[in-house]
């Protein structure tokens, strides 16, 4: 089994928003980086692969089974963490255990109290007293100690300082280490990525737009710049999103090799960060 | 499930200290027994929706191993259970200052609070958040100052019902209450079970 997640053509439609055909498939063993804009349908889609949201049509696989007929062996399977704080907020992280332990077979209380210590996380005090990097820690700290295979994350560390947010990647590479664990998570702040992911799935208006490993991303995707003297109607169909200026042009092309051959030495190739992807991506339709 | 069911008296722990000053207050007034009873089984069961009308909770939840049909089950179980832990301590009250009191007032107490959940428990899962508590509780009044007068008017106006009721002997009408409650609290956890199902979180 090499998917953990696997969504076939998922399609759900609301008032203002939809997402359509999905084909999203997360590999096991590695970090998933979910991105996109605000409002791309990341969250949505998260949901529909916690179960908390049906899709109209298509159909939702994690670990291989469905949540039809498997819905609590595949719960028991993965660790979550929200963006907000779902825990109850006006207990402690120790009455907040004694209601989410036994949900858990597996759940390791030695695991728990390990990650409590090295978060430095108070047991007594009430959750709504804690800081914002302080609930991420404690959501992660029960996330982990019921030896999940998949671990889900919608924007973890969105709001964290550069400080805490730089010791939770550093933990997720952590817990990569120990073989077949599995991490999707979303994010805005593609600089996140480029530190852990493997693989990236790139989110928008509701489509995927693509999901391919980091190192395909880096040799495919490309920033050119050039004179608006090159530009026709034929070398146009090389980029995704062209951006004229006065003085030149700039655009984003998702095949470096075609664009080298097409102008070799007469434009400026650069590798496109995630940054510029999302950025151009917005600007324009992709052509098909 | 029964962690679901036992997860009620985590959340209450401090509401729980305030159970028996309100009690006490019921006794202290010199309240209808079965009343008493009525309003010591409503406590645990409707402070919890206080929490679970939340979406994280129901987004905890539903993370957790648990599935739409436990998360309810635990709900309409749990209020039988709670409702039989309050009756015991609600005796055990009325014991202590020497109020007297019937098995009939433990069944009628018992009885409209089955009533009361089984009509109540679909609202919490049909209107939005934030809005359940004040509806549950304008009904609870209002159902409370127009129910007698209605029922008067029935048993007036329909002779022929009351008339039925009043030729059976008192086991045939509990025997009877007791499945009609029975029926309705058993209908309203399918229906509840159906509309928890469909919900999106």
């Amino acid at each position: 089994m090499e998917n953990v997640v696997e969504l076939t053509n998922v399609t759900k439609t609301f008032k203002d928003f939809s997402i359509k055909n999905m084909d999203l498939q997360v590999k096991q063993g590695f970090v998933t980086g979910f991105i996109g804009a605000n409002g791309a349908g990341k969250s949505t889609t998260i949901k529909m692969i916690m179960n908390l949201l049906r899709p109209d049509a298509g159909e939702v696989k994690l670990f291989g089974l469905d949540y039809k007929t498997h819905e609590k062996a595949m719960k028991e399977r993965i660790g979550f963490v929200y963006d907000g704080n779902v825990f109850f907020d006006g207990l402690n992280l120790k009455d907040i255990k004694r209601i989410v332990a036994p949900a858990y077979k597996q759940w390791d209380d030695t695991l728990f109290y390990r990650y409590v210590e090295q978060f430095e996380l108070p047991l007594t005090k009430a959750m709504k007293t804690f800081s914002k990097g302080m609930q991420m820690k404690a959501s992660l700290a029960i996330a982990l100690s019921h030896h999940a295979e998949l671990i889900i994350m919608d924007e973890p560390t969105a709001g964290l300082d550069p400080i805490f947010r730089r010791e939770l990647l550093d933990l997720l590479q952590e817990l990569m280490m120990d073989g077949d664990r599995t991490i999707f998570f979303s994010t805005h702040i593609t600089t996140d990525l480029d530190r852990i992911a493997d693989y990236i799935a790139f989110i928008q208006s509701g489509e995927l737009v693509f999901n391919q490993s980091i190192h395909e991303v880096a040799e495919n995707y490309a920033l050119v710049k050039g004179g608006l003297e090159l530009l026709d109607r034929d070398t146009e169909k090389a980029f995704i999103h062209i951006h004229r200026a006065p003085t030149g042009f700039e655009a984003l092309a998702d095949n470096m090799k075609a664009v080298k051959s097409i102008f070799g030495d007469t434009v400026v190739i650069e590798r496109a960060s995630l940054e510029d992807i999302m950025y151009y991506m917005k600007g324009g339709v992709p052509h098909v | 499930m029964f962690n679901l069911i036992r997860r009620d008296v985590i959340l209450q722990k401090k509401m729980l200290l305030t159970f028996i000053p309100f009690i006490g207050f019921f006794i202290f007034m010199d309240s209808h027994p079965a009343l008493i009873f009525l309003v010591a089984s409503i406590f645990i069961p409707f402070n919890a929706y206080a929490y679970d009308e939340k979406a994280e909770t129901n987004i905890l939840l539903n993370s957790l191993p648990y599935t739409r049909k436990e998360i309810i089950a635990s709900r309409y179980l749990g209020a039988i259970v709670y409702m039989a832990l309050s009756i015991a301590v609600t005796s055990l009250a009325l014991f202590i200052f020497n109020k007297p009191f019937a098995l009939s007032d433990i069944a009628i107490g018992g009885g409209l609070f089955l009533l009361f959940t089984a009509c109540t428990f679909p609202l919490f899962y049909i209107f939005k958040p934030g809005y359940i508590s004040s509806v549950v509780l304008i009904s609870f009044i209002f159902l409370a100052g127009i129910g007698p007068p209605i029922v008067i008017f029935l048993a007036e106006n329909l002779t022929a019902i009351t008339d039925f009721i009043a030729s059976l002997s008192i086991p045939v009408i509990y025997t009877g209450a007791a499945v009609v409650i029975m029926t309705l609290y058993a209908v309203s956890w399918g229906v509840t079970t159906i509309i928890y199902q469909r919900k999106a979180f």
